[in-house]
């Protein structure tokens, strides 16, 4: 299940004064599949890292019982990996490794009793999104779509409540965009899990509840898709 | 405390030894890595960037054995001296230069001596606690075989009475040590002096025979022509050590009358003690002199004691700035793999988990290049033995010993802490600024 999140008066600074993102409040229901568009450099990727923990800001971020930004860099980061699974545009896998173990990655940094539940677990998220033959694979010979299922199954692995994804249809074609952006939605909406995914593209945030717009580091719009 | 340390055998104080050495890596690595699994990390990381990391590994495994091997092949010359000087308990010669005398008598290195006398020499031979007073005649050659006259027994003693053929029975054999290129049966005729100064036609009525070959003693006497010394006395055209009517006799006692002089007497005493009671005997103002070789090399040893030590500074120095510039190296690697660790950190890693895959990606090359370092080493001080062999002919041989191996042991835990240091530095970065890059 889902972590529901509650913003007040989020300011994340940019140094100089200057202030990133500001965001006086946004409240979103535990399983939510919500998009947040905007233009290049408009606050949207600080948004995201904003909400995992990444960056210091001043206000508040509370994810379910947890206030994100009272807590230490340690424990937001020991917060992550137990409730937040991240996607990024360029996948950011470990290319030498093969899909299995890139999937079950996080299992490493996991206790040991943890670890043969957490590889069984990545190997299902594997088998789901069609990469079950393929687990012993070098990542470095799948396509950029497959590339992609890989690194979704390892943010699933550790069955986290909330998944923020950077733009993550943005380095494949359309087809495999289309065949990407089905997968994850289902995952999602099957598990209960928050989803937050920053993107340009339409086929996704059309597939959300709910599309932030933001611009110049301020929420301008927030709209209920048809989805 | 220290009363349980010295009742230890060497061996257990050796390892015992090495182990505290490498404790505090070993500390350390467990405190680093506990509860963690970074290896299938780390191995992609080493095979990303295996170009580098090969060649990190080679500049630390050459830096390593070279040090090594300097450090063995030392010991080994030091050892193989003294072994040279084994056979030669007591050395009394005329009064002068210890080490000149030495390098004479013990590895045969020319040298102009002044002559004992033969009532010197009778009084030495005829001492109640000497057993063997063999006389050294130097001065000839043969090619590039010094031509030595001595006594049968000292010959035997040499050989450790392995002498294929037999020993000499007149004063025209002789017996080759283990490198002459002279067979038993071939005849030769020494010359007067050593090198480019010899006197090929000076003895050129004289034609010896090599009856006997003497088996290897890992000395330069292996490269010797030993023949009796009175051959080397008629050579001269002097008299050969016994009055008239013994003529023909071969060997000792000499008349002192008729001994023509030695430069340098070798004695064996009747017991361990009775050298050092010859010893002060025969050190005698303007008279003679009498020393012990291996003395002489042991106060050598201590004069290059220091420039041991301060060469094995510099070989730790040496290795230390390689260890440095492979942590930089490390450090400027670490930037490529910036992306990765933001990664880690943003699924969630803890610092540590980060901070022991980047230790282990150094600990494994540093690990990799000492234990490669140790066989180059091993490798180098064979070759370096070999060389040394065949140019002076004291048989060195340097076998990797304990002090090496705690050298590597040292080199190895510094080496390990100090590659915390990139590692600690690779968690300052920020996650969001390595994410974007």
């Amino acid at each position: 299940m889902g972590l529901p999140l509650t913003i007040s008066e989020l300011v994340v600074p940019g140094g100089k004064g200057r202030v990133l993102l500001s965001l006086p409040k946004l409240e979103l229901p535990a399983g939510a599949l919500v998009g947040v568009r905007g233009p290049s450099g408009a606050g949207k990727s600080t948004l995201l890292y904003a909400l995992a923990g990444l960056l210091e800001a001043e206000g508040s971020i509370r994810w379910g019982e947890t206030e994100l930004l009272r807590l230490g860099a340690e424990r937001r980061t020991r917060f992550r990996a137990d409730n937040i699974g991240m996607i990024f545009q360029d996948f950011l896998l470990f290319e030498e490794l093969d899909a299995g173990a890139n999937a079950a990655l996080t299992a490493l940094f996991r206790p040991r009793r943890e670890r043969a539940a957490m590889r069984l677990r990545a190997s299902k998220r594997l088998s789901a999104l069609g990469l079950g033959d393929h687990a012993g694979r070098h990542v470095s010979s799948f396509s950029g779509g497959e590339r992609q299922r890989v690194a979704i199954a390892r943010a699933m692995a550790a069955e986290a409540p909330v998944l923020l994804a950077d733009e993550p249809t943005a380095s494949l074609d359309r087809a495999s965009a289309d065949r990407l952006i089905d997968d994850l939605v289902h995952l999602a909406r099957d598990s209960g899990t928050t989803l937050i995914a920053v993107s340009h593209d339409r086929h996704l945030t059309d597939r959300m509840d709910r599309v932030l717009t933001i611009t110049d580091g301020a929420l301008l719009g927030d709209e209920a898709t048809a989805a | 405390m220290s009363d349980l340390w010295y009742s230890l055998p060497a061996l257990a104080q050796d390892i015992a030894l090495t182990f505290a050495l490498l404790l505090p890596a070993l500390l350390v690595g467990a405190l680093v890595l506990r509860g963690f699994a970074p290896w299938p990390l780390t191995r992609a990381i080493l095979w990303r960037f295996r170009g580098a990391s090969v060649m990190f590994v080679l500049l630390i495994a050459i830096s390593v054995g070279m040090g090594i091997g300097l450090l063995a092949q030392e010991r080994g010359l030091r050892r193989g001296t003294a072994q040279a000087a084994d056979k030669f308990d007591l050395v009394v010669s005329a009064p002068g230069s210890e080490l000149s005398v030495m390098l004479a008598a013990v590895f045969l290195q020319p040298t102009d001596m002044p002559l004992l006398d033969g009532a010197t020499y009778d009084e030495i031979a005829s001492h109640e606690n000497v057993s063997v007073a063999a006389p050294l005649a130097f001065g000839d050659s043969y090619g590039d075989a010094p031509v030595i006259g001595t006594t049968a027994e000292f010959a035997r003693d040499l050989a450790d009475d392995r002498i294929e053929g037999r020993m000499w029975q007149a004063s025209d054999e002789a017996l080759a040590g283990a490198l002459v290129p002279l067979g038993v049966g071939e005849s030769f005729t020494p010359a007067h002096g050593h090198g480019d100064a010899a006197e090929g036609d000076a003895h050129g009525d004289a034609h010896l025979r090599i009856v006997g070959r003497m088996a290897p003693t890992g000395t330069p006497w292996d490269r010797a022509i030993l023949l009796p010394v009175e051959a080397v006395w008629e050579v001269h055209g002097l008299a050969n050590g016994h009055a008239p009517e013994r003529a023909g006799q071969i060997g000792p006692p000499f008349d002192p009358d008729y001994f023509p002089g030695t430069p340098a007497v070798v004695v064996r005493a009747e017991a361990l003690w009775a050298n050092y009671a010859l010893r002060s005997e025969f050190t005698r103002d303007r008279e003679t002199m009498a020393f012990f070789p291996g003395a002489v090399l042991a106060g050598l040893y201590a004069v290059l004691g220091d420039i041991r030590q301060v060469m094995s500074l510099m070989a730790l120095v040496t290795q230390g700035l390689v260890a440095a510039s492979v942590l930089l190296g490390l450090f400027i690697l670490s930037r490529l793999f910036r992306r990765q660790i933001a990664l880690l950190r943003a699924l969630g890693a803890p610092a540590r988990f980060v901070f022991a895959v980047v230790w282990s990606f150094g600990a494994a090359l540093l690990v990799a290049g000492a234990g490669l370092g140790l066989l180059t080493g091993v490798a180098a001080a064979s070759v370096l033995s070999r060389v040394v062999t065949a140019r002076t002919d004291i048989l060195v041989t340097a076998p990797i010993g304990w002090s090496e191996i705690h050298f590597l042991a040292g080199f190895v835990s510094l080496t390990l802490l100090l590659s915390l240091l990139p590692a600690a530095i690779v968690l300052r970065q920020q996650v969001v600024d390595g994410l974007r890059a």
